[in-house]
């Protein structure tokens, strides 16, 4: 008997029904769960990620090959701006590579001074990243709180460097501004207020339900994988591997001053949640300490702006792990060859490795547990709304405007400038009054 | 010194190569292509210098340099090995070091070099998918800036 009709319908859609067992779904560019953009390819079994995928570099801005046509000074200013969470510790690792190469010492007041600036950062990047975590995971309550205190350290950043994010407090051999009189009682204050707010969290992260459903037992690696791919910071630390430059490689003050190591072998999000917020106060009482025990003394060595032949490499602790630098010399103004590693890049292997076995709604806080960060920009755009037009100024213009805005003396007697900026406003309205 | 880079000190003596001392706790020494593989396997495996921080390239005129960056402890140690710029190839470290997959893949892109082994070697990391084959890698010394803005179209009109 031949088949019915209804049988050979059947029969003819089994094949389009069989679906393979493994779907690939893009993530990103832009997404909302990516702040930045960055690609990954997902191999997916039916919620479960079995594979990732990388593709990054939609910000990368070639700053490595940008370096190699600036001098030595500039470029310190142009990989601090690398990342805007931790901004200082790029110039301090740039700044310790060609330090190394001038045979200049940095005088002990100014590595105490970096020291101070260093940990303030690294609270600052933490309170972020826990206000982030807490975001993602459903709990803006925190995400606002956090970020409220977050400002306190920025305050303190502020009084000190005179920016919250982009401190320009390094240069070669020293550091550009002391430390303001009588901030000692202030910042001792506001670091025991930080510690008092951190234990809180902590307190609050390990009993809110929301928080522990969302990360307890996600995004596990053993520590051996973790050792294999090169994982770097907090992502080394949380299965308890002991990688830490402040603690491996003393630079700035840390020999000095007393560290607090932080580890754990929980090894999920949890755990790195809890990881970070004690860093935080590890970083307070290093604060405290380095304020009250900071020496007398010059901050600064002036170093020539042509740096022998030769290289070396430097690497820093930052929030979100090492660090690195390469700098090559060939004794002229400007270097041969940079080279930036930032934490990131060291720790997506370990990252694609937390994703695989998790589900497809992991993702933000799995991503977000690593502390992502990328990109940067050197040129400004403008818009006139009036007359529709459109510029753009370069690096050097900016530099010109950033002397004229302070200078504006200055400015009167570079009749350069005034072409400069006289395309949408005199030199005059450019001063610091207008802006 | 410590006894991991003494003791390295004697085994790259062994395979006809030297040690050299940039500074206190940095030393550098140069490893041809055809040793790589087994001087990388014995600094991992056998000196447990597990802890591979980046690879850099630098553009030597002749020659393209590829440099590991190994940190133990207090301890930096660069391996450095050359590689024709004519015929850009190089040995894959990704069978002993896991994590050097994403920087050799960086390393492809930015200086042209293709390392042999590595699973990702035929996919871009860091350039856009467009970019174009006729440019020189945009980290060699004879990339200019200016030609890769004219040849992407992205030159921005001075006003």
């Amino acid at each position: 008997m031949s088949a019915t009709p209804d049988q050979q319908r059947r029969e003819e859609s089994a094949g389009l029904m069989e679906y393979s067992a493994e779907s690939l779904v893009p993530f990103g560019p832009i997404h909302p769960a990516l702040k930045e953009p960055e690609y990954f390819k997902l191999v997916l079994e039916g919620e479960r990620i079995i594979d990732v995928i990388p593709r990054i570099g939609y910000v990368h801005r070639g700053l490595e090959k940008a370096a190699e046509s600036r001098p030595w000074v500039q470029n310190m200013y142009m990989f601090e701006r690398t990342c805007g969470i931790c901004s200082f510790v790029h110039s301090l690792c740039y700044g310790q590579a060609v330090e190394e190469l001038t045979m200049f010492q940095v005088p002990r007041r100014a590595k105490f001074i970096r020291t101070i600036i260093a940990e303030m950062e690294r609270i600052h990047s933490h309170l972020l990243w826990v206000g982030l975590m807490g975001h993602w995971a459903g709990f803006d309550t925190l995400f606002m709180w956090v970020w409220n205190d977050r400002e306190v350290v920025l305050d303190l950043v502020e009084a000190i460097a005179g920016n919250r994010v982009h401190k320009s407090m390094n240069a070669f051999c020293g550091v550009r501004r002391d430390m303001p009189e009588n901030m000692e009682e202030r910042i001792v204050e506001r670091m025991k207020f930080l510690t008092d707010r951190a234990r809180y969290y902590r307190e609050i992260i390990d009993t809110e339900e929301t928080m522990l459903k969302r990360t307890e037992n996600i995004g596990r690696v053993s520590a051996e994988t973790a050792e294999k791919l090169c994982a770097v910071g907090p992502m080394a630390r949380y299965v308890g591997l002991r990688r830490d430059v402040r603690l491996n490689d003393p630079y700035a003050a840390y020999d000095e001053v007393p560290l607090d190591v932080v580890t754990t072998t929980d090894g999920d999000v949890h755990a790195l949640l809890r990881l970070r917020l004690d860093e935080l106060v590890a970083s307070a009482n290093m604060v405290t300490y380095a304020v009250q025990n900071l020496p007398d003394g010059p901050i600064r060595v002036k170093v020539p702006p042509i740096i022998p032949a030769g290289e070396h490499s430097s690497h820093c602790e930052a929030p979100r792990g090492e660090i690195f630098y390469y700098v090559k010399s060939s004794g002229g103004r400007t270097p041969e060859r940079v080279k930036s590693r930032q934490p990131t890049m060291a720790n997506l292997p370990t990252a694609l490795e937390m994703l695989k076995g998790q589900t497809l709604a992991d993702i933000p806080v799995v991503l977000t547990a690593i502390d992502p960060c990328f990109g940067c920009m050197d040129r400004m755009s403008f818009y006139d709304t009036e007359t529709n037009r459109k510029w753009t100024w370069s690096g050097e213009e900016l530099r010109q405007f950033g002397i004229n805005y302070y200078f504006p003396e200055r400015a009167k007697r570079k009749p350069a400038l005034a072409d400069l900026v006289g395309r949408s406003a005199s030199v005059e309205q450019c001063s610091r009054e207008e802006f | 010194m410590s006894e991991t880079v003494t003791r390295l000190g004697g085994y790259a003596e062994e395979v006809g190569t030297k040690l050299t001392t940039l500074r206190k706790n940095e030393s550098i020494v140069e490893v041809g292509q055809d040793n790589l593989k087994t001087f990388v396997s014995h600094l991992v495996n056998d000196l447990h210098v597990h802890h591979l921080m980046t690879i850099t390239g630098l553009d030597l005129g002749q020659n393209l340099g590829i440099t590991y960056h190994f940190s133990m402890e207090r301890d930096t140690i660069h391996v450095r090995t050359l590689v024709p710029k004519t015929k850009p190839v190089a040995v894959s470290i990704v069978d002993i070091v896991p994590g050097s997959i994403l920087y050799e893949m960086e390393l492809h892109d930015m200086f042209g070099i293709e390392f042999v082994g590595n699973p990702w070697k035929d996919q871009k990391l860091l350039l856009p998918d467009d970019w174009p084959n006729d440019l020189p890698p945009p980290l060699l010394k004879s990339s200019k800036a200016d030609q890769i803005r004219k040849r992407l179209g992205l030159e921005v009109a001075k006003q």
